[in-house]
């Protein structure tokens, strides 16, 4: 019906704490190499945070560069959504302590906790409440505090070399040309390998949820586990899948996409889903190489930084998709 | 296109405990636990039984209603905020258990305004077409989250597992004649849990804060009542004005909200007659995100409200994050 209107990106902004860790900082904390960690996941370094900051306050400077490149007041904001999987409290949700960070109130705010895939699960459900007139300007922001949830020790490596802090923040809003913004969304989970990659306690399955056991040692329940083989074989397919489920909805092509931003999962996963869809290398942007895998945060990183380096001109067809825990999986596409 | 809703359910586990069974680990009696709360009986969920595993019941119930398979589902909305494990979220294990396809399963947390959440985000996705047929789940297992301690005894007797589950299908007219949400974060320390906490150096739980019980519900009751007092009666009036729905036109208000005797007096305050009032946590004690389903399958399978009846809905509490909807069945 006419009366839907298209969502679009009005502005974006991005930070990450000061901190680098390269691959050589983590050989002193853990038994690893440079080579290895370089070679199987493309990451050089990371940032961790070096002062108790959580996801929101990451959040703050990131919502505030979006909403000034929108030209939009954090007051005029309908709805404040908020990705994460390392959210800065038990409860309230995340969203909250941003919503008191930007000083605003009356506004509707909440998490979203679609793990990797949580940015362009926002997406879509911003670009819902937006395309209804139930919201005119929405503020989402993805955002991480990895480097406190994650073993560094020998035991946690397989995981802990991967995952950096950082936030990634977009403000939507109305597009009246029906031709430009977001063209779609497709979201999907299989819960069967739920398992394969979490983080289980607390866990509200068991009476109590934690336990100063679950705290102890090594191997220890609170940190994310990870079956990397599974999810690595998982990714490719599912990458490639949902990309070819949202340009085959607009009766589009590989060859049509002007840009290719995945969630920046692995590099290695990003180039194998990059060369069977044959997107050549000046169409895909990656930078895992300097952040590591953000999860909720790492799409509108690398948007936020492809944008500002004049990769996305007026007109360019970007194709966004993500793979991981859940397993979940999405893909969005944009008219710029 | 707008939503309708196809069918609810409701499910609560089996083992139910009486303040009388609390009174011993939280220091005081029965009758106190009672008094202060105002819950006499909750329900427990039985180790293994996880937030998705109480919503797979409901669902089924709600699929039944609605005479549709899982595989007739095509999106998830799952509220929680004592998911299964702490990721990825309960919707996925949900999408498992039901055996849907390989659909979305949103997980989404608002504390006690999840359920309102999810509805409106429900009710969005259809109404942009991009879903037909929404499965909205609300499940608490709020007893492993718990301080079964004397120091737990002014939080514990409050809360009780279970879940609800709404099924939203698209329809020609509308079903979900409209939400309103809002959040206030200045007071949200009134009710809180602070750990895990990933912002805490250099690990986001730690002995040190297990043993000082951070890791529980901190909650100031007696600060948030008046808020409560305040704008859910505020909510319900917009809401209804929003619907262009009369005070006489609702045939049941569902007022959610942690004390049951605070909630029912800010729905008389809004205007609603006592007998079309249902405090969601007289039965069974409040459970944040599925206090307002259970207590709609409940009105719905007891014949209290059928079709082309107006029932609205509203909520408060953790945030601090409240809202209304209002939904002709």
């Amino acid at each position: 019906m006419s009366e839907l209107v298209n969502s679009r990106i009005l502005g974006l902004g991005h930070h990450v704490p000061e901190r680098v860790v390269t691959n050589a900082d983590l050989t002193r904390l853990m038994d690893t190499s440079e080579e290895w960690i370089q070679q199987r996941t493309g990451i050089q370094e990371r940032r961790f945070i070096s002062e108790d900051r959580g996801p929101a306050e990451l959040a703050l400077p990131a919502a505030q560069e979006a909403l000034r490149a929108a030209d939009v007041k954090a007051e005029d904001l309908d709805l404040i959504l908020f990705g994460t999987l390392s959210p800065d409290v038990d409860s309230p949700s995340s969203a909250s302590l941003l919503q008191r960070a930007l000083g605003v109130r009356g506004m509707p705010v909440f998490d979203v906790r679609n793990q990797c895939s949580g940015f362009l699960y926002m997406l879509a459900v911003a670009d819902s409440f937006i395309r209804t007139g139930g919201a005119r300007y929405v503020l989402v922001v993805g955002a991480e505090v990895h480097s406190t949830g994650i073993d560094l020790s020998t035991v946690g490596r397989e995981v802990a070399v991967i995952f950096g802090d950082g936030a990634g923040a977009a403000v939507l809003g109305p597009e009246p040309d029906s031709r430009r913004g977001i063209l779609s969304t497709h979201l999907h989970s299989e819960g069967k390998y739920a398992e394969k990659l979490m983080i289980e306690t607390p866990t509200h399955r068991l009476h109590p949820r934690l336990t100063e056991a679950m705290l102890d040692g090594p191997g220890s329940r609170i940190w994310p586990r990870m079956e990397g083989r599974y999810v690595f074989k998982h990714a490719v397919t599912r990458f490639t899948e949902v990309i070819h489920e949202a340009l085959g909805a607009h009766d589009l092509t590989p060859g049509d996409v002007d840009l290719f931003i995945p969630h920046q999962a692995n590099l290695r996963i990003s180039q194998l889903v990059a060369m069977g869809l044959e997107f050549p290398e000046e169409k895909v942007f990656n930078n895992i190489q300097r952040y590591g895998n953000t999860t909720a945060a790492s799409i509108p990183i690398a948007l936020h930084e492809a944008v500002s380096v004049g990769r996305v001109r007026p007109g360019a067809l970007v194709c966004l998709a993500a793979f991981g825990a859940g397993f979940t999986w999405a893909a969005a596409l944009l008219r710029w | 296109m707008r939503s309708a809703v196809l069918g609810c359910g409701g499910y609560l586990p089996a083992r139910a405990v009486t303040s009388e069974e609390l009174a011993g680990a939280l220091g005081t009696s029965g009758a106190q636990l009672t008094e202060r709360s105002g819950v006499a009986c909750r329900r427990q969920a039985e180790d293994g039984q996880g937030s998705s595993h109480l919503a797979s019941e409901a669902a089924r119930r709600a699929l039944g209603a609605a005479g549709l398979a899982p595989e007739g589902i095509d999106l998830i909305v799952f509220a929680t905020m004592t998911p299964d494990i702490c990721f990825p979220g309960s919707g996925c294990f949900l999408q498992d258990q039901l055996g849907c396809r390989t659909i979305g399963a949103i997980d989404v947390r608002a504390q006690c305004a999840g359920f309102l959440v999810a509805l409106a985000t429900a009710d969005r996705f259809i109404r942009a077409g991009k879903a037909e047929r929404v499965l909205i789940a609300g499940a608490e297992v709020h007893s492993a989250a718990l301080d079964f301690s004397p120091r737990g005894a002014t939080v514990t007797p409050y809360f009780g597992d279970g879940a609800g589950v709404v099924v939203l299908g698209a329809a020609p007219e509308p079903g979900v004649l409209g939400t309103v949400l809002h959040a206030d974060p200045d007071d949200l320390e009134r009710f809180w849990c602070e750990f895990p906490a990933s912002r805490h150096m250099p690990a986001r739980m730690d002995v040190e804060a297990f043993r000082a019980g951070r890791h529980f519900y901190q909650l100031d009751a007696e600060r948030m009542h008046p808020q409560a007092e305040r704008v859910l009666p505020a909510v319900i009036g917009d809401a209804l004005e929003r619907a262009d729905v009369t005070r006489d036109g609702v045939a049941l208000l569902l007022v959610h909200y942690l004390d049951h005797r605070v909630a029912r007096r800010a729905a008389r305050a809004a205007g609603v007659p006592d007998e079309r009032i249902v405090a969601t946590a007289e039965a069974a004690g409040h459970m944040a995100a599925a206090g307002i389903p259970i207590a709609l399958a409940d009105a719905v399978t007891s014949g209290r409200v059928g079709r082309g009846d107006v029932v609205c809905a509203a909520a408060f509490g953790g945030g601090m994050a409240w809202g209304a909807a209002v939904v002709r069945l």
